[in-house]
Order: C-alpha cells, then sequence, then structure tokens
C-alpha cells in the first residue's frame, strides 16, 4: 500500500478533476478506510475543489501574478522577514507584519506567528493563507497526538507531519516557507520546512525576501552564550534592518521566547516606524562619545 | 452584500463567485443553527469562511470579501480576506478595485473611529487626540470615501449600500453616487 | 515587472489659494532592494517653477539636466522667465522626441505663472499633456494618491493648509506602498517665497 495520511486529500488528480464541481466544494472523506497500524493523522481534511482540466495546478497559475500577460490577476501576499535562532536559553523568533499584494501593501498588522501550543510556534512566509491554514492543520494534529499518545509532541515530529503535507501537494503551487520552534524532551527545537518539501534543523535561520538582511545583522552578533537581553535585542535589530532594506518588509514587529516552560511573548507588535529613529539617536549618541 | 441581524458580509469581485459563495455560506449558517441551536458568532463565521475559501485553493473563488459584526462581547469586528482565505480582524478595511484609494484615507481617518490600541495611533498625524468616532462621521467618512473612489474608479459608481450593526439590529441605507 | 516601478517613486502637485505645492518621496531601489533614501526627484527649473521626475531614477537624472539645458536656452533667447504652461509644452515636446524609445518618467510641473496664478499639469512618458486646476499625481504610489487627494482636497486654501493636506495625502499613500516612501520633501511656492520642508516619515 503506497504511503498515505489518513484522511489527507488525494491528488490522484484525474479522479478529483472529472468529478462534478459543482458538488466539489467542500468534500469530507471521513470514512475513508485506513488500516489503523499506518495511520498517523485522522480527522476530516476538506477535499479540495479542482478546475477541470487535465493539469490543475497550470489552471491557477495562468491567473497569478507569475504571468504577467493575465488580465485577471489573484494576487496572494507574499513578502516577509522572519527569523529564529538557538542560544543557551532557548529559542528567538521574531517576525515582521506586512503583507503585500504586487506593491501594495495589504497590511501593516499580520500575525505571522502561529501560535500552534504553548510548547510550539510556527511562522509564517510565502502565502499567507497557505500558511495559516495547514499551520491550523498542524495545530489539529499535534492536539490529536496529545490525546492518544499522553504526552507531547516533538518538535521533530511536528514539523515532519508539515513537511509530509506540504510534499504531498509538491507541485501544486504551495508556497510557504516556515519555521517550526519549540521545547520538548531534546530540550530547544528548530526546524525549517518549505514548500519544496525541504526539512532542515539548525542554530540559527531566516526565511523570506528581507532574509538576507536579518542574515547579515545575525551572523554578525550572533553567540551561543547570548544572554536573553541580548538575544531580544539581536533579534529586534536584524528585523529592523530587514524592514529598512527590504521593501516588501516592514510593520511591527513581535518577539517571542522559547523556554523550557513554554513560549512567551516578549514584544508585541512594536512599531518599526518610530524605532527607526531610536536607532538614529542611539547611532548619532555613539558617534558623539566616539568624537570626544 | 448578504446578512443576518448580527453578521454582514460585502463581496467583490465575480459576481457568479459571489452569488454561489453567499448561498453556500447561507446553507452553512443555516444548518448551524439548526444543530447547535444558536445562531453562528461572527468570529465563527469568519473562521468558516476562510475554511471554504481555501477548500478552493487550486480553483479559487474570484471574490474579495469583508465580514463585519458584533462578536460575542457585542464588540464590532471586521474581518478582511484574500481570495483563498488568508483572514485578519481587522477595525477597517476597503476591498475591491479601489481598495488602494480608499485604505490610505481610512489609515487617515478611520484609526480613531476604531479605538485602536495605543501602538498603532493615527497614521501620520502627531498630538491628535483620539475620539471614538460617531455612527454619523462614520458615516460621513465612508460617504466621501465612495463619492472620491467613484470619481476615479471606472469599476466604482451608481450608488453605495451602506450596513450598520448594532445591538439593536441591522440598519440598511442606499447613497447614490456618479452615474458614469 | 514594469520599468515605470523598477527604482519607486511618488510625486504630487497641488494649487492653493495664490501658491502651489510639490512633493515627493526620496526612496531609490532596485526592485526590493532600497538603495537609497536621499534620491531627488523634484527639481527646481525657475524662481517660482519646479518639475517632479517619478518613473526611472536614471531617466529623472537625465531628463532634469537635458530640461535645464533646454530652459536656459529658452531664458537667454527670451531674457524673462519661462511660464509654466510654456514649461509644460518644452516638456511635452521634449518627450515626445523619443516617441518610439521613451524616458521612463511622468513629469509633473508646479509652479506661479507671471500673474502669480498657481498652475500644476504633468505629461505621460511620451509628453501626453495633462492640465488641471486641482491637483496632479504620479508614480508607483498614483492610485493611493488620487485615493488621497480626492478626499482631502478642498480648493483655495492657504499655504499652511496646503503644506498639510499635501504632506498628508503623501505620507498615507507611500504608508500603502512598498515601493516608494522613506522620508519625504515638500516644496511651498508662494509669490515672495519658496519653503521647502523635509518630512518625518516612516522608513520601512
Amino acid at each position: 500500500m503506497a504511503f498515505e495520511f489518513g484522511g489527507m486529500p488525494q491528488f490522484e488528480a484525474a479522479t478529483c478533476a472529472h468529478r462534478s464541481t459543482s458538488k466539489a466544494l467542500v468534500k469530507h472523506n471521513a470514512g475513508a478506510d485506513v488500516d489503523e497500524d499506518e495511520q498517523q493523522f485522522t480527522g476530516p481534511v476538506p477535499m479540495f475543489s479542482l478546475p477541470r482540466t487535465d493539469n490543475p495546478s497550470e489552471f491557477l497559475h495562468q491567473y497569478s501574478d507569475a504571468n504577467p500577460d493575465s488580465k485577471v490577476k489573484i494576487q496572494f501576499a507574499h513578502g516577509t522577514t522572519t527569523l529564529g535562532f538557538k542560544f543557551q536559553h532557548g529559542v528567538i523568533i521574531a517576525v515582521d507584519s506586512r503583507a503585500s499584494a504586487g506593491s501594495y501593501i495589504a497590511s501593516q498588522t499580520v500575525k505571522k506567528v502561529i501560535e500552534i501550543n504553548p510548547y510550539l510556534l510556527g511562522t509564517m512566509a510565502g502565502g499567507a493563507a497557505d500558511c495559516s491554514y495547514w499551520e491550523r492543520v498542524l495545530a489539529k494534529e499535534c492536539r490529536l497526538f496529545e490525546l492518544r499518545n499522553g504526552e507531547r509532541i516533538s518538535v521533530a515530529a511536528a514539523s515532519k507531519i508539515l513537511a509530509n503535507i506540504v510534499y504531498h501537494y509538491r507541485g501544486m503551487g504551495l508556497s510557504m516557507g516556515t519555521m517550526i520552534c519549540g521545547w520538548d524532551k531534546k530540550g530547544p527545537g528548530l526546524f525549517y520546512v518549505d514548500s519544496d518539501g525541504t526539512r532542515l534543523t539548525n542554530n540559527l535561520f531566516s526565511v523570506g525576501s528581507g532574509s538576507t538582511y536579518a542574515y547579515g545583522v545575525l551572523d554578525a552578533g550572533y553567540r551561543w552564550d547570548l544572554s536573553v537581553e541580548e538575544a531580544h535585542e539581536l533579534a529586534r535589530r536584524a528585523i529592523y534592518h530587514a524592514t529598512f532594506r527590504d521593501a516588501y518588509s516592514g510593520g511591527h514587529i513581535n518577539l517571542y521566547h522559547m523556554k523550557e516552560t513554554g513560549w512567551e511573548r516578549i514584544l508585541n507588535m512594536q512599531d518599526v516606524g518610530p524605532l527607526h529613529y531610536e536607532y538614529e539617536a542611539m547611532k548619532e549618541q555613539s558617534m558623539a562619545t566616539t568624537a570626544d | 452584500m448578504s446578512s443576518t441581524d448580527k453578521t454582514v458580509l460585502a463581496s467583490a469581485g465575480f459576481h457568479g463567485d459571489v452569488l454561489t459563495l453567499v448561498k453556500r455560506i447561507g446553507v452553512r449558517m443555516q444548518n448551524y443553527e439548526y444543530q447547535h441551536r444558536k445562531p453562528m458568532s461572527t468570529p465563527a463565521c469568519a473562521q468558516m469562511l476562510a475554511t471554504m475559501l481555501y477548500g478552493k485553493r487550486f480553483f479559487p473563488y474570484y471574490t474579495y470579501n469583508i465580514l463585519a459584526g458584533l462578536d460575542a462581547d457585542g464588540k464590532g469586528c471586521v474581518f478582511s480576506y484574500d481570495p483563498v482565505g488568508s483572514y485578519e480582524r481587522e477595525h477597517y478595511r476597503a476591498a475591491g478595485t479601489a481598495s488602494a484609494l480608499l485604505q490610505p484615507f481610512l489609515d487617515n481617518q478611520a484609526r480613531a473611529l476604531a479605538r485602536i490600541p495605543d501602538y498603532i495611533g493615527r497614521k501620520n498625524q502627531q498630538g491628535v487626540v483620539f475620539e471614538p468616532i460617531s455612527k454619523e462621521r462614520a458615516m460621513t467618512i465612508i460617504k466621501d470615501v465612495f463619492t472620491s473612489a467613484a470619481e476615479r474608479d471606472i469599476y466604482t459608481g451608481d450608488a453605495v449600500d451602506i450596513r450598520i450593526v448594532t445591538k439593536d439590529g441591522l440598519e440598511e441605507h442606499r447613497f447614490p453616487l456618479r452615474c458614469d | 515587472m514594469s520599468i515605470m516601478e523598477y527604482n519607486g517613486s511618488a510625486v504630487v502637485a497641488m494649487t492653493g489659494k495664490e501658491c502651489v505645492a510639490i512633493a515627493a518621496d526620496r526612496r531609490l531601489g532596485a526592485q526590493a532592494q532600497t538603495v537609497s533614501t536621499d534620491f531627488q526627484k523634484v527639481f527646481q527649473m525657475g524662481p517660482k517653477l519646479f518639475v517632479g521626475l517619478p518613473g526611472l531614477g536614471t531617466d529623472a537624472i537625465t531628463v532634469s539636466q537635458r530640461l535645464k539645458f533646454r530652459l536656459n536656452m529658452y531664458t537667454l533667447r527670451e531674457e524673462r522667465d519661462i511660464e509654466p504652461k510654456t514649461m509644460i509644452n518644452l516638456v511635452s515636446s521634449f518627450l515626445y522626441e523619443r516617441r518610439f524609445g521613451p524616458y521612463f518618467v511622468e513629469p509633473v510641473v508646479a509652479g506661479l505663472d507671471s500673474k502669480n496664478q498657481p498652475y500644476v499639469a504633468s505629461t505621460d512618458l511620451i509628453g501626453c499633456p495633462m492640465e488641471t486646476s486641482d491637483f496632479v499625481v504620479g508614480g508607483t504610489s498614483s492610485e493611493q494618491l488620487y485615493g488621497m487627494c480626492e478626499s482631502l482636497y478642498k480648493p483655495d486654501m492657504a499655504p499652511d493648509d496646503l503644506f498639510e493636506t499635501i504632506s498628508q495625502a503623501l505620507m498615507n499613500a507611500v504608508d500603502r506602498d512598498c515601493l516608494a516612501g522613506w522620508g519625504a520633501i515638500v516644496h511651498i511656492i508662494e509669490k515672495d517665497k519658496i519653503t521647502t520642508r523635509e518630512l518625518k516619515a516612516r522608513m520601512d
């Protein structure tokens, strides 16, 4: 039997595509027969309705911003700076809050950190709907794991559930670059998962259009033995510099600290507008002291 | 536009998809009420709409939606969406072909109206005292922005439908715009 | 990607009572990457005349220099300052010379004429002129600017009022545009003085 997620939608496209689309809106296949031993994930996941063409993913592609000739434009939120790093006191996650559609700023107040549960956080980059929908599915799977096994899911397992889901949809045009961060038996955990199916773990990641700028700041200041305050300031500065240089990042900064006791929210929507002038003032002050 | 007495949906884009979407939402809200013996709350409806839109991720509804109403605490809420169901609770939002014309003006004028938390404040206006905006002021702002949009956006005009949700129920208004 | 959106820009001009204002953002980017935050897009072309050049940055520099050259030739020949109305015609014919390989700029002209009457006008990139009595806009934020100006503008504003209006229009417009912003500059032109102010804006 081919590997499958119980309850996951089937994308042997032809079968789906030729079903009557008038009924195809949201189909539940909760009753799908699944071998209990192999079953990992349950619960109804909606069946996606597909365009009735030979290649469903091509259909949407022709209307997306990837195709400049199309007059009908369906633009999805893109552009982001997110970062995460492990250090001696846990994991830091920081993100900006801008959502753009083309060059238009759709929102400056997006929550790009998804609180999966008190010990797990996910970050959003790429398609906003893709990230929030699938990380919500992930939250459900993590809760079911807890109920079945009587203990919390590991960060490695949680991130692998997400990686497996998006791998299932490879080539369908999902767009997400996410970090799954948490604390389990092994201590702090940090994984990078993207819609190509990549899943990596490391001490430091940054994802999104502003990531190169954030990496620049992080690499200059990152050490394992950073103090808590130093770590918070490093993450805040990295996001700030990314919002300054990258046109598609901006808005506010959200910063989380993952500890043994679960995550804690350190910065709640700090506006980068005034923050720029705080940093400018600090620059001038330090220049004045060096001049003396 | 479609509504119950606590929840209103404004939907722009391809009208065929709008009609289908509104119909399907109506069905699910009815079923919910029969099964749970209470009407669906606005935030619940908001999450439902997100899931419904994402259900057509690979063949989207070509619609730009705003859902508004009162939440469980009786507070006003506005939910804005992209066509595939990414959504956010906000204080104000403009959507559709004239969204880029209207949204910056709302940023400038409407923040005070919504009693926005300190971290946002009225945009680019320092030292302004923020007072919650009255219903009359809100109506004035809405009429003004739509009059402006009708001047410059060829797809906006004829009339604007306005619905006001309060604890006492739903009010409906229609305000004429330029008709060319 | 459109070449008009490569660098990002926003320019707006407005008329008031015996005064005009012209304002622009300060960003020069290479698509998403912000390269400079003190780029000049508005150029003084006479004692009471300014030209704003939103569009491709490199062409804004070239066009400003070539316009200045033609303007100097005009002043030398005529021995008087150019009228704003004449300026827009000069700009227009200059751009149409490059009809099939245009400069990628959409000039905005703002000034007071010899009778101190306010004048604003703009052209497209191949020189089609458009005169208005209220305001003109250009650049990547033009939709946002139209929305702001259409609802904030009222005729016959005093210089102070005009400054506040054009500043609010520009700042709130670029705050909804990824490619423009990072500071702004405003020139208010009155019959006996020019006031130039730099605005403190969001830098994201």
